[in-house]
């Protein structure tokens, strides 16, 4: 080696190690670069929105394969992948691969032990200074050095063998890692817990639900997906689980507070702020864990600080999130199970659509109108995309079903997968976008340059104009898309992101026609 | 700046980075936690490298992969560390960013665990159960544990139906099971059309026996609890008789508009003798698995006719009648579509519960 080269590779380690692994601090975290995406929505607001620009509807026709990753794994991709220093994160259950996101080389891998938790997804990490947050199947929280995936510490925070399991991207708010559990099978205590960043010591736990046993209480309220986080109000947003027993609602009387539930929580306490309830009583197993998106614009002409939710249950909720009140309440597909709407905006679930031993027929079905993959807000059209579900089924719930954990059946009928673009002020459809028969499961991202990418139910990924559902490109990936897909420009390229199947892709315009080349 | 001068400080470089990487920013005391759950290294580099074929319990997979226990004494340390370092047989040479201290903690591990001992942290007590289930005691209990880990969102705890999957004590294929024979198939290539999406999983030939096992002692569970009537959870023939054959056959003719496509002498003749109960009202509400007939016409003016194999936004994908498939790019040929079962999904809205049961027993009839 010559001098000359040597130099020049000291001078390339060092120009590494000073740009490299010190990780997002809470600066990095409230005002993300167009290089990072640095929390599984992206920012804090939920929108799934980018303001890059470089992919427009114009071009976006030549987009093509940058690179992609292979885990080797016969396991879909749940994760959205977070963006750090040019390195790349993401997740199957038990597994977190660190990946050069200008190559899509692997960094490190990290395994966690084979272990007895439920393996039905894994939606990422969280990141702060340098350390990544990562939940397993039997309920650690496992903190690792984001450089090689050394582990620095590893805590319990639930019980594997009561029946809960976790699967979420940590929230990271300042001194705080936010996490929840999930547990459906068991007559659970919904249950989130804040842990110190640095020693992984907990700060608070929030219950959603009063302890098992308690006399004619719902157990339940899981908190399976990652909230969002308003930084001037200092709240966390976050969707609640369904109620345990989950199909019997005759043991559990009420409201099932708080199920089914949009809360507002201080993150330096814990405390409850407000709550505000999508399914009270809920007996369909329609969690209201999907994202609270936080938009501030105006509705009907005043400035509003609003959290929008399109809902598992079929409904499109506005709610001005200082206080929880509703703004607008609105089905977004075929709802066949409520006799109207209450004066807080909630929907009133109609007792002749409780499951029965004879079968009701139920719209949607039991995956709902929409599940976990994000929706998008896009600011410029005021569009909230969804991927929507309309669906119908049968429940059915009898004695022999008991009063513990699942306690009946559903059987989906039918389902079509729809994007659909919805008016925040209305509700109305302003378009909608087959993406085929039994749905599609893939989330969606909105960019400034008014182009959205999602997937198809037959593998596809797709860039539809965001004005009007127009399709512009797509590509075969030989698998469904089971993640939200994100972006991110370094060295003046745009990359879109999104796991199919057990591969991730990173898709590109050709670096010719990438800006700066 | 010499060479050698640009050497040392590339070695001060490097040992600032594997310093800075070692070192934890967690002061001891605050660590009680987590050294209480700290996993051995070695553990965990047995669990992430060799697992995969040795097994988390160590007792391989023999004659393929052989049982790692007792290695401490079968041979020297130094013959283990060449192992490790330079692969053996088939057995691959460890990836290259497994540093020395890794297989330094990996040495130690193979040598010191206890034979009953799994390559996990020992906060996890319960996965030691699980582990050794899945790699020595085979059978219901193993199976159980391998149902819990990736069956039982979909299925239920207790295969008897859960979130979107059917009770398996149900299932027509499990009934006709044998050890597996059936089983495995869904298994290791999942339901992948448009109505049933179950993904794939890597289960090993063992662990697919364990899984039938666990399932099977679940159907003769369900049976038990027939005995006593109304006893066993799930939907029974019975649950569904609620409803008025006459209502039924009136909503048949009439509101329902079913005869404008059906009728029960013809199509429809004897369809109860060959579906019933659940299946039966599923199939009435919608006939999963309906054939669509498509038709292609191509700019030159070729007319093509057949079963729709295969269908997205793009492209179509027919079956022609000598059983040939042929696919068309959608916006180079003009497509029509006979699709009568869209039909049934328009109805949907239509229904009211007593519709439903009412025609249900009206169908059941159809014998």
């Amino acid at each position: 080696m010559k001098l000359r080269n040597v130099a020049l590779a000291f001078f390339l380690m060092t120009g590494i190690f000073c740009a490299g692994a010190q990780g997002p601090d809470m600066a990095g975290l409230l005002h993300p670069k167009a290089d990072s995406w640095p929390t599984y929505h992206g920012d804090y607001s939920g929108r799934r929105h980018s303001p890059l620009t470089q992919i427009t509807p114009a071009n976006v026709g030549k987009m093509g394969l940058a690179w992609a990753f292979q885990t080797g794994l016969n396991t879909q991709i749940k994760s959205s992948p977070l963006l750090a220093d040019g390195v790349l994160y993401f997740t199957v259950p038990d597994n977190i691969w660190a990946v050069d996101a200008r190559s899509g080389h692997m960094i490190w891998r990290y395994t966690y032990p084979p272990n007895p938790g439920l393996h039905i997804g894994q939606r990422g990490v969280g990141i702060y200074k340098g350390t990544l947050y990562f939940v397993t199947p039997d309920c650690h929280v496992v903190a690792l050095d984001a450089k090689n995936g050394t582990v620095k510490w590893n805590v319990l925070v639930a019980d594997v063998s009561k029946g809960y399991w976790m699967s979420m991207a940590p929230l990271v708010v300042g001194g705080h890692v936010i996490v929840g559990a999930s547990g459906d099978f068991d007559n659970l205590t919904g249950m989130m817990k804040s842990l110190d960043p640095v020693t992984g010591a907990v700060q608070w736990e929030w219950n959603s639900t009063p302890p098992p046993g308690t006399p004619g209480q719902a157990t339940g309220g899981a908190t399976w997906m990652t909230g969002t986080y308003d930084p001037q109000l200092n709240l966390i947003y976050w969707g609640t689980g369904n109620p345990t027993p989950v199909l019997n609602g005759k043991v559990r009387p009420g409201d099932n507070l708080y199920t089914c539930s949009i809360v507002a929580l201080n993150p330096d306490t814990g405390k409850l702020v407000w709550a505000f309830q999508p399914s009270p009583h809920d007996t369909h197993d329609w969690d209201a864990a999907e994202v609270p998106v936080l938009v501030d614009a105006d509705f009907h002409g005043t400035p509003r600080k609003m959290l929008m939710q399109s809902s598992r249950n079929g409904y499109f909720f506005v709610l001005d999130r200082t206080n929880g009140k509703s703004l607008l309440t609105v089905p977004f597909g075929p709802v066949n199970w409520t006799k109207g709407i209450d004066a807080k905006g909630q929907p009133i679930p109609n007792p002749e659509k409780e499951p029965a031993p004879d079968g009701r027929l139920i719209a949607p079905d039991e995956g709902g109108m929409t599940n976990y993959r994000s929706p998008s807000f896009d600011p410029k059209t005021g569009l909230f995309v969804v991927d929507a579900h309309p669906s119908f089924s049968l429940y059915f719930a009898k004695p022999a079903d008991g009063a513990y954990g699942w306690a009946g059946a559903d059987y989906g009928l039918w389902g079509m997968g729809v994007i659909e673009a919805i008016d925040y002020q209305t509700g109305k459809i302003r378009w909608s976008h087959e993406v085929g028969q039994g749905g599609s499961g893939a989330g969606v991202l909105t960019t400034d340059s008014g182009v959205l990418f999602t997937g198809d139910g037959a593998g596809n990924v797709i860039a539809l104009e965001t004005a009007t559902g127009k399709t512009l490109w797509h590509a075969g990936t030989g698998a469904g898309m089971q993640t939200s897909p994100m972006t991110y420009e370094l060295d003046g390229r745009q990359y879109v992101l999104e796991g199919s199947g057990s591969v991730m892709f990173a898709w590109a315009l050709p670096e010719s026609m990438a800006a700066g080349n | 700046m010499s060479y050698e001068r640009v050497l040392m400080l590339l070695a001060v470089v490097a040992g600032l980075v594997s310093v800075e990487g070692a070192g934890s920013p967690v002061k001891a005391g605050e660590m009680v936690q987590a050294t209480a759950a700290a996993p051995d290294p070695g553990a965990q580099v047995y669990a992430a490298r060799c697992s995969m074929c040795h097994q988390p319990t160590r007792a391989g997979l023999p004659p393929t992969f052989p049982s790692l226990i007792g290695i401490g004494s079968k041979y020297t340390e130094a013959q283990i560390a060449e192992i490790i370092h330079n692969g053996k047989g088939k057995m691959p040479k460890p990836l290259p960013e497994l540093s020395n201290a890794d297989v330094a903690a990996l040495k130690h591990f193979l040598i010191a665990a206890p034979a009953a001992s799994a390559a996990m942290p020992p906060a996890a007590a319960t996965a030691v159960s699980v582990a050794v289930a899945g790699g020595q005691a085979h059978g219901v209990q193993a199976g159980d544990a391998l149902f819990r880990q990736s069956c039982a969102f979909c299925h239920g705890r207790d295969a008897m139906g859960g979130e979107s999957g059917p009770d398996l004590t149900r299932s027509k294929l499990v009934l006709s099971d044998v050890a597996g024979n059936k089983i495995a198939d869904v298994v290791k290539n999942g339901r992948q059309n448009s109505e049933k999406k179950m993904p794939p999983f890597p289960f090993s030939d063992q662990e697919i026996l364990d899984v039938s096992a666990y399932i099977h002692s679940q159907v003769e569970k369900a049976n038990a609890s027939a005995k006593k009537p109304g006893g066993r959870k799930g939907v029974d023939v019975s649950d569904l008789q609620t409803g008025n054959v006459e209502a039924g056959k009136a909503y048949f003719n009439g509101a329902g508009t079913c005869s404008t496509c059906h009728s029960p002498t013809g199509d429809l003749a004897g369809v109860a003798t060959r579906r019933e109960g659940l299946q039966l009202e599923m199939q009435m509400l919608y006939p999963r698995g309906a054939k669509s007939k498509g038709t292609v016409t191509t700019r030159a003016g070729e007319k093509v006719t057949g079963v729709v194999a295969y269908k997205d936004e793009f492209v179509v994908g027919l079956k022609t009648a000598d059983g040939t498939y042929r696919s068309w790019n959608l916006d180079k040929v003009t497509y029509v579509e006979d699709a009568p079962v869209k039909k049934h999904a328009e109805l949907f809205p239509n229904y009211t519960d007593k519709d439903i049961h009412d025609l249900m027993a009206y169908i059941q009839t159809l014998k």
